[in-house]
């Protein structure tokens, strides 16, 4: 038997997640709709013996295809078969989420409706008659506190009942007033003498509606085509009448009828305490002391991050470290050598670099999903936007780069709730700029290496904000070129502060981690082995690893790191490392003895793959071994002998600006849809990266 | 031009002419300057355009009368003016002072064709038997449009922190006014200012038992009616 299917609707921040949630558990999965950035969820629900399958619906005021999210949202209840549909409302604010039941009540599917944070609304005082409320919308209602998943299982029962057909309230169609029930019947009525009707799914009332909503969507449909003169002249008529242009007269009519409903059907008992929300809104977004705020907020999640990662990112490196030593021990060097090394060194070393920073991350994720099931994320938006929009950027640009300190990745996807397509594709653009975890590896290695105390924080740090400030500038540049103008309004809604659940944290927590280990998993595997092949072939003749490993016996270290060295440039990545060596040395990638230095060029192939590689791969071709003991201080040693401190900043900042990573470039196309974006992104900032070490170099050099 | 043949000041020159001979039996120069608001000169300019045409009866120092054809055509005006008149008090139930108001304006502007239709239509759907459904609707909806109150509207962007207020109108050139609309920013809903947030641009007003977050500069073509109270 097929299995049935529910689709889950609602307003965002109604706490619908958290009925998906609690209605799905772990049986949930997420892909992505086809050709648009709207996450698609589905999850499996079972009712003693119903097989469900629950979509869970983006967010969305409204069914409009005035936004990507109502689109789509329109297409999954239109073009699949849905068996009912679960409105959640936010009890405590219904009028508000009302609106959508008025649009989903047309569509002819049976439909549940949920009021969900009822113990909220009881606070508020208001006061339903769920009867009344019920015969109006032709839909049960259940109640339902979705953090503490009270009504849950009442919830799945009415459920199973509808389903079983064992429960259903007769729906009356709404009528709004006498001038537009008359025109939607006629429409109606010409609608169903149309041949061709069948094509659709929509029922023809709800398609009159859209028609003198002029929706977009619906207006296309070829066989209403012989329709639209006739709609043209009625909403003429219509807006003649009412005053009121066609887009916003249905909206009117739709809130008419709900103040009518509810003040028929909710009773709000006189309640004069202040909502505690409020209140704490008056101090968060004061004009005086909102930034201050949010400025603390921001370091008490850095401080966060970073105190508590260090030492997880000890215990992962030191496992890591191990797994290396004991697939060494177990694995005869008799036996493919070769194999055993692209393992040992190219895998491990490779995919391991990159998990070492997934404490740092995920505490990251954590304080971000923290903050923004509190809603203060919004509240973050609203009080930086004065200053973001002076960069072509606004508030909500803001969650997307805060996430960039962590990984790009992750902070490219979270662009998804800006929904200014230009504003988006600036955010996207500048990102790379923010210096994510994993370019402290490389901070880390040259500043101590190059720099004295008490310099070593403020290089840090200047590398931090000069990767802000040109982001800022790159935006403000590209929103008055390519990206000029609004297309889309700004409207935010600034939910009730409420405490996040658990499992809200963790299930938020699980989707971001699962994205960043899929990166690691698949682009910086395959990166990885390329790098390791780029890396180690072809061999110099004489320089196979038994014949470098008798020389070590037999020569002494010296002869041995000089041979190894001849190897290295023997290698593609030598080869290629030469190649840059010479451009690459005016923007400060040369010895102290001004000679280009191929090694830091070459290693720069790692850092396209994973930021981090450059480490790695530096390491390897100054003949360190990573995993040695005292692997890095060697390198430390090696590099403070070779380079000057401004040299070491300029390949600082080169690092910092330059080629976004693989898997960087692999989101960008996949979020903007357009390889064009990619690729232009990946030159453009390339060449910024030349140019400004260029710059910084050859003035610094003057001094 | 009117299909008169002359000019609508002259129309009005005419119309005063035969207001004032109504009341006195004659009309001076003087009396025709004060009731129109003109000058002398220019009212004896005017006169002899009519009386050139045949219309009055025009001769210095003595007063002004109006010929036969003079009084007809005063008579077509007047009438005109006084269709208007009904038109917008009985159809489009303005005041009588701004029923009035509006007939003057325009009673010169329309040509006869068009003044007698509406004419006609007015006396339809005041007097047939079959627009009695239609003469209730009118009743019913035509107060209702853009009643006087519109001129209390201020822009939502100018209310004080704490200030509520209905909005009234939402102007057509509003970019993304379905979305406000589907916000609950339509005409009736009572909101609330909350605050702007730091450096200015954003404003926060409470809709519907939710904060909403918006531009200064959408909000300032959003018209809102405050109400009295304080909060």
């Amino acid at each position: 038997m097929q299995p049935f299917r529910i689709a889950l609707a609602g307003n965002p921040n109604s706490g619908k997640t958290t009925i998906y949630n609690a209605l799905t558990g772990t049986r949930q999965h997420v892909g992505n709709y086809a050709g648009v950035t709207v996450e698609r969820k589905t999850g499996r629900l079972l009712i003693d013996g119903l097989d469900i399958e629950v979509v869970d619906l983006p967010g969305i005021y409204s069914l409009s295809s005035s936004s990507i999210e109502g689109k789509v949202a329109a297409m999954e209840l239109h073009e699949s078969k849905i068996d009912l549909i679960l409105n959640v409302l936010d009890a405590g604010n219904l009028q508000r989420n009302l609106y959508l039941t008025t649009q989903l009540g047309e569509l002819g599917i049976p439909m549940l409706m949920v009021f969900n944070m009822a113990d909220d609304a009881k606070k508020r005082g208001f006061v339903f008659d769920i009867a009344k409320l019920q015969r109006f919308f032709g839909a049960p209602i259940v109640e339902t506190i979705g953090h503490t998943e009270q009504g849950i299982d009442e919830l799945t029962a009415t459920i199973a009942k509808m389903l079983r057909g064992e429960l259903a309230i007769k729906r009356l169609p709404f009528r709004y007033n006498k001038a537009v029930d008359e025109a939607i019947e006629s429409l109606t009525e010409r609608i169903d003498a149309l041949e061709g009707k069948d094509e659709t799914k929509f029922p023809p009332r709800y398609l009159a509606i859209k028609l003198l909503e002029n929706d977009s969507q619906v207006m296309e449909l070829p066989f209403l085509t012989p329709l639209l003169p006739e709609v043209s002249e009625v909403n003429q008529r219509l807006n003649a009448l009412t005053g009121l242009e066609s887009d916003i007269l249905m909206a009117d009519c739709r809130y008419g009828l709900i103040a009518g409903a509810c003040r028929e059907a909710v009773a709000v008992k006189k309640n004069n305490r202040r909502e505690i929300s409020d209140s704490i809104d008056k101090v968060v977004t004061s004009r005086l002391l909102g930034v201050p705020i949010f400025l603390v907020i921001m370091f008490l999640v850095f401080a966060f991050t970073f105190n508590c990662g260090a030492p997880l990112c000890d215990l992962i490196e030191q496992a890591i470290g191990s797994l290396a030593d004991a697939i060494d021990s177990l694995w005869s060097d008799d036996s493919l050598p070769f194999l055993k090394s692209l393992v040992i060194n190219g895998i491990i070393g490779g995919v391991g670099g990159v998990l070492m920073f997934l404490p740092n991350l995920l505490l990251l994720f954590t304080a971000i999903a923290f903050l923004e099931g509190t809603g203060y994320m919004n509240r973050a938006a609203f009080v930086m936007d004065g200053f973001m929009h002076r960069f072509g950027l606004h508030g909500k640009s803001f969650i997307p780069m805060l996430l960039g300190f962590g990984c790009t990745v992750p902070a490219v996807m979270a662009t998804r709730t800006i929904e200014s397509q230009k504003d988006r594709l600036t955010t996207i653009m500048v990102l790379p700029l923010i210096s994510c975890g994993a370019r402290l590896p490389i901070y880390t290695l040259f500043i101590p290496a190059l720099f004295k105390q008490p310099w070593r924080p403020v290089v840090l740090w200047s590398l931090y904000i000069i990767g802000i400030v040109i982001s800022l500038i790159a935006a403000r540049v590209l929103k008055s070129t390519l990206f000029k103008g609004d297309d889309e309004v700004f409207v935010m809604e600034l939910p009730p502060y409420r405490m996040p659940t658990l499992k809200g944290i963790l299930f938020d927590l699980g989707e971001r981690t699962m994205v960043y280990l899929q990166k690691a998993g698949t682009i910086i595997l395959a990166a990885s082995i390329i790098l390791f092949i780029v890396n180690s072939l072809p061999v110099k003749p004489g320089c196979s690893r038994a014949e470098l490993a008798k020389v070590k016996e037999t020569q002494g270290a010296e002869a041995y790191a000089k041979l190894r060295l001849e190897a290295a440039q023997y290698t593609i990545g030598g080869r290629i490392g030469f190649l840059l060596a010479k451009p690459m040395s005016l923007a400060g990638f040369q010895d102290k003895d001004g000679n280009p230095d191929w090694k830091g060029s070459s290693a720069l192939i790692g850092a396209f793959a994973a930021k981090e590689l450059f480490v790695s791969q530096l390491a390897i071709l100054n003949s360190v071994d990573d995993y040695e003991d005292n692997g890095i201080t060697q390198l430390k040693d090696k590099l403070a002998r070779q380079y000057t401190p401004l040299s070491g900043f300029c390949i600082m900042l080169y690092c910092l600006i330059a080629m976004p990573c693989i898997g960087t470039v692999a989101v960008v196309k996949r979020e903007t849809n357009s390889w064009t974006f990619a690729l232009a992104q990946l030159a453009g900032l390339t060449f910024l990266a030349w140019l400004s070490a260029t710059l910084v170099f050859q003035i610094g050099s003057l001094f | 031009m009117s299909s008169f043949g002359i000019s609508s000041s002259l129309e009005d020159y005419l119309e005063a002419i035969a207001e004032l001979v109504e009341l006195n039996g004659h009309a001076h120069t003087k009396d025709i300057a004060e009731r129109l608001k003109i000058k002398m000169p220019s009212v004896t300019n005017a006169l002899q355009s009519l009386a050139s045409r045949g219309l009055i009866v025009y001769q210095s120092h003595s007063p002004v009368t109006l010929t036969a054809s003079g009084a007809l055509r005063a008579a077509i005006i007047r009438n005109r003016h006084v269709a208007m008149r009904v038109f917008f008090s009985e159809i489009l139930k303005l005041d009588p002072e701004e029923a009035d108001d509006a007939a003057c304006k325009i009673e010169h502007v329309i040509g006869e064709k068009v003044m007698s239709r509406l004419v006609f239509l007015a006396e339809a759907i005041t007097s047939r038997q079959d627009c009695e459904s239609l003469r209730s609707f009118l009743d019913e909806i035509m107060p209702q449009l853009h009643s006087d109150e519109d001129d209390e509207l201020i822009p939502l962007s100018e209310l004080d922190e704490g200030q509520r207020a209905i909005v009234g109108l939402v102007s057509d050139s509003l970019k993304g006014k379905k979305k406000f609309a589907e916000l609950g920013l339509v005409r009736g809903t009572l909101l609330q200012m909350e605050g702007r947030a730091p450096f200015g641009d954003l404003l926060r007003i409470k809709v519907l038992c939710c904060s909403l977050s918006l531009r200064a500069k959408d909000a300032s073509q959003i018209w809102v009616k405050p109400t009295k109270d304080l909060v």
